[in-house]
């Protein structure tokens, strides 16, 4: 029983370090460092995934005759990690870790040969069409029809929370195909291309003002059957292999190491509330220390269940603890980051950050005047986004309904 | 990066956890804190000699098996799964590092002693007035010709009544010294008590006890590196205890809620009761993995072995209150009887959280060293 890493680790750790320090540019690293969310400026984070790709280290964790990296699970947890504490930008979650799995498990050599090489240059670009306005946690109860009509479905209805809807090209989705006994049933999964007639996209303006989200309508849009992954009515089965990957290979630690050394210097920075830094507030830095001492634990966790990986073993439901754990405690974090922020934490600067997507009715001062320094711009805006780590991927309860069957038996 | 026990360390694991299964018995050990001699002395002794745990962490020079943190790891989660009250931490692991520390002619005939069964040692440290800091014990010892004669008094000696020999902290010149006391010595003063978790504890009175010179263990002032270490390894362990008891306890819980019935149904298929267990199933594995963190650094150099402590044991003393809190919550009002075994865990789940140091301490603890 040992914490330490082994020499081979080591040496890679320090390749992706020379690497990381020699790609990511200044302007990338701020692109990264100011992000409000989990997703990061549109254009930085494809200019990262260039220069990721020529390096061949884009899709670390795809097959590698599709151009993933004969990599050990240590080396994917290593690279991850450092690219984190680095403050390199995130790239899309949606292509490269998620439909491309489907695509390579499920996939016709056709739709792998045309897909896979355009999703890693960042020609293609994936949204996700899962949830709808009636269908949340009951995802399974999703309902946007699509009818069989020769070589094509032909889909009419609504999916809602479509992250870059206005930005993607395609859209892999779940849709209706016929009505059984069983909702799981009759689900098809289809890869959509967003250039189709018939589709409207309609921004959704989150409480920080920014334009992640869409709603997206669907009027008659042909989508070739050529375009579904696995077979006809049979789109649950890809659609709970993604959902592992989407709830992670957990790295959450990394993260959340950064932002607590944020938090950390920045209320070194600012004034306490009975004199001195608030670093040296009793109530605060105790409220921070808690949170970073969930984080150490929680590292400890995200090693053991990939050691556990690395000798053969499954996740299982250790990935929804991981999730429920990670997110909760970055939604401390943010709300410490806020508190630290002090006064200038509650004006509202954008243009000082690197939102998401598109801000709303929002005009920058002329002069591009900020109060106080670009976290504390970031702050609020990341609280705000940051609530939607709780709901999004299966919320927190629906893990803790998982967590109850698969690990207490209830 | 690994995760695995050694053979040697599953055997240990197995080897205790079966014997504690068949000759461990839960009530027998209540009545012997309740009405007997407050512990079971046979147990003890299979201890030394059928399973050798008091020695496992103790070099092979003092008739140990050589092991180290991980070895007391495996042995203080086994004995909090089946609540066992005999002072393994206490003698085993606190008094022993002190003495192994010590490392002079009389340290080390009672270390042999110690692992050989013979030998039960409790450490004097808190005071009224200084409560857990011992760093600031009132207690003196002045050099009178060759001998030392020490004045004070101590209160919550664990183990005191069932010890053979005391180590007592005492102000000297230089600093902090540490001392050992044979149980029975003129001068010593001993009230004993039962604490709210079945063991046996005292409250000492120094008057005029005159020692030999050689009573005195370690240098002159110089004890504090060394106790402030043993406090971690205390506090590690009662962390590996702890976990042992809160498993036991979360079974017992899940368990209950499979079984009762009310409102036609069992409880357990409640959401909000379901929930409830998820969270104390992740407090405890956030517990398996913090005793992962303070066990693995307990040999690292003083500060990072005090952050993983401290973060440890934060950790645990939270996870306890909760997982120990909710179980009797769960069970409703057999959980507060003594019917059952989860309210005689809980009792010692509640005195985990402020042995070796509160939750509170060592949160302020972990905030002092992560400072920048």
């Amino acid at each position: 029983m040992d914490l330490t890493w082994s020499p081979t680790d080591i040496a890679f750790r320090d390749e992706v370090r020379a690497f990381l320090k020699d790609k990511l540019t200044p302007e990338l690293r701020r692109a990264g460092r100011l992000m409000t969310s989990v997703y990061s400026d549109h254009e930085a984070s494809l200019q990262w995934q260039a220069i990721l790709h020529e390096r061949g280290w884009a899709a670390p964790a795809w097959p590698v005759e599709y151009g993933g990296c004969d990599w050990s699970l240590t080396q994917h947890y290593v690279f991850s990690r450092e690219s984190t504490l680095a403050g390199a930008p995130a790239l899309s979650p949606m292509g490269i870790r998620m439909v491309a799995h489907a695509i390579v498990a499920f996939g016709t050599q056709a739709q792998k040969d045309f897909f896979l090489p355009r999703i890693l240059t960042g020609e293609v670009f994936f949204c996700q069409g899962y949830s709808e306005p009636e269908s949340g946690s009951d995802l399974a109860s999703l309902s946007m029809a699509a009818v069989d009509d020769g070589d094509d479905l032909v889909c009419t209805g609504s999916k809602i929370w479509t992250t870059h809807a206005g930005e993607a090209n395609w859209m892999f989705g779940l849709v209706r195909t016929s009505r059984t006994a069983k909702k799981q049933q009759g689900i098809t999964f289809v890869l959509i291309d967003m250039t189709s007639p018939g589709i409207q996209i309609r921004p959704l303006v989150m409480t920080s003002g920014e334009e992640i989200q869409n709603q997206v309508f669907f009027d008659e849009v042909r989508v070739p059957k050529s375009n579904v992954i696995g077979t006809i009515d049979d789109g649950w089965t890809v659609a709970k292999y993604l959902l592992e990957f989407e709830r992670g290979g957990g790295a959450h630690a990394p993260a959340l190491q950064v932002m607590a050394a944020e938090v950390a210097a920045a209320a070194a920075s600012q004034p306490g509330p009975a004199g001195g830094s608030l670093i040296d507030d009793p109530a605060f830095s105790r409220k921070l220390a808690d949170a970073r001492i969930r984080t150490e634990v929680l590292e400890i966790l995200e090693y053991r269940v990939l050691a556990a990986l690395a000798g053969g073993g499954h996740p299982g439901s250790a990935s929804s603890m991981l999730k429920v754990l990670g997110t909760e405690l970055s939604q401390a974090l943010t709300e410490l980051a806020m508190e630290a922020a002090g006064p200038r934490g509650r004006a509202y600067q954008p243009h000082a950050t690197s939102p998401g997507g598109p801000v709303a009715e929002f005009e920058p001062p002329a002069d591009g005047y900020v109060t106080g320094e670009p976290w504390q711009a970031v702050a609020p805006l990341r609280y705000f986004n940051d609530r939607a780590g709780s709901i999004y991927a299966g919320s927190n309860e629906i893990q803790r309904n998982i967590l109850a069957k698969a690990e207490l038996g209830l | 990066m690994d995760f695995t026990l050694s053979d040697e360390q599953q055997l240990l694991r197995d080897g205790l956890t079966r014997f504690l299964a068949t000759r461990y018995d839960l009530e027998k050990s209540r009545s012997a804190a309740k009405t007997g001699a407050g512990w079971q002395p046979e147990i003890w002794r299979a201890f030394a000699d059928e399973l050798g745990i008091l020695g496992a962490a103790m070099p092979e020079d003092v008739g140990g098996i050589g092991g180290g943190p991980v070895e007391v790891m495996v042995i203080a989660e086994a004995l909090g799964h089946a609540l066992v009250i005999e002072p393994y931490v206490d003698t085993a692991v606190v008094a022993a590092g002190l003495l192994r520390r010590a490392d002079g002619g009389v340290a080390n005939a009672l270390l042999e002693n110690v692992v050989a069964g013979r030998a039960i040692v409790a450490l004097a440290a808190a005071e009224a007035e200084s409560g857990d800091r011992w760093q600031d014990a009132a207690a003196t010892a002045r050099r009178d010709g060759s001998d030392w004669v020490l004045d004070g008094a101590k209160i919550m000696v664990v183990g005191a009544p069932i010890a053979t020999h005391l180590l007592v902290t005492a102000r000297t010149t230089g600093g902090l010294s540490l001392f050992c006391v044979e149980v029975g010595a003129a001068g010593v003063e001993l009230h004993g008590y039962r604490t709210i978790d079945d063991r046996r504890a005292a409250d000492l009175v120094l008057t005029d006890l005159r020692l030999p010179a050689d009573a005195l263990l370690g240098a002159e002032g110089q004890a504090w590196p060394s106790l402030d270490l043993a406090r971690d390894e205390g506090a590690a362990a009662v962390c590996a205890e702890a976990v042992g008891g809160m498993r036991r306890v979360l079974a017992d819980t899940v368990e209950y809620c499979k079984q009762r019935q009310q409102f036609g149904q069992p409880i357990g298929s409640f959401q909000v009761l379901q929930h409830r267990m998820v969270d104390m199933h992740m407090e405890l594995e956030q517990s398996i993995a913090a005793v992962y963190l303070a066990v693995l650094n307990l040999d690292a150099e003083p500060t990072a072995r005090a952050r993983a402590v401290s973060a440890a044991k934060a950790t645990i003393g939270r996870a306890a209150r909760f997982i120990g809190q909710n179980a009797v919550q769960l069970h409703g009002g057999m959980g507060m009887t003594e019917e059952l075994a989860i309210g005689h865990y809980f009792k010692r789940l509640t005195v985990v959280q402020y042995e070796f140091g509160s939750t509170d301490h060592h949160v302020a603890r972990y905030a002092e060293l992560t400072k920048e």
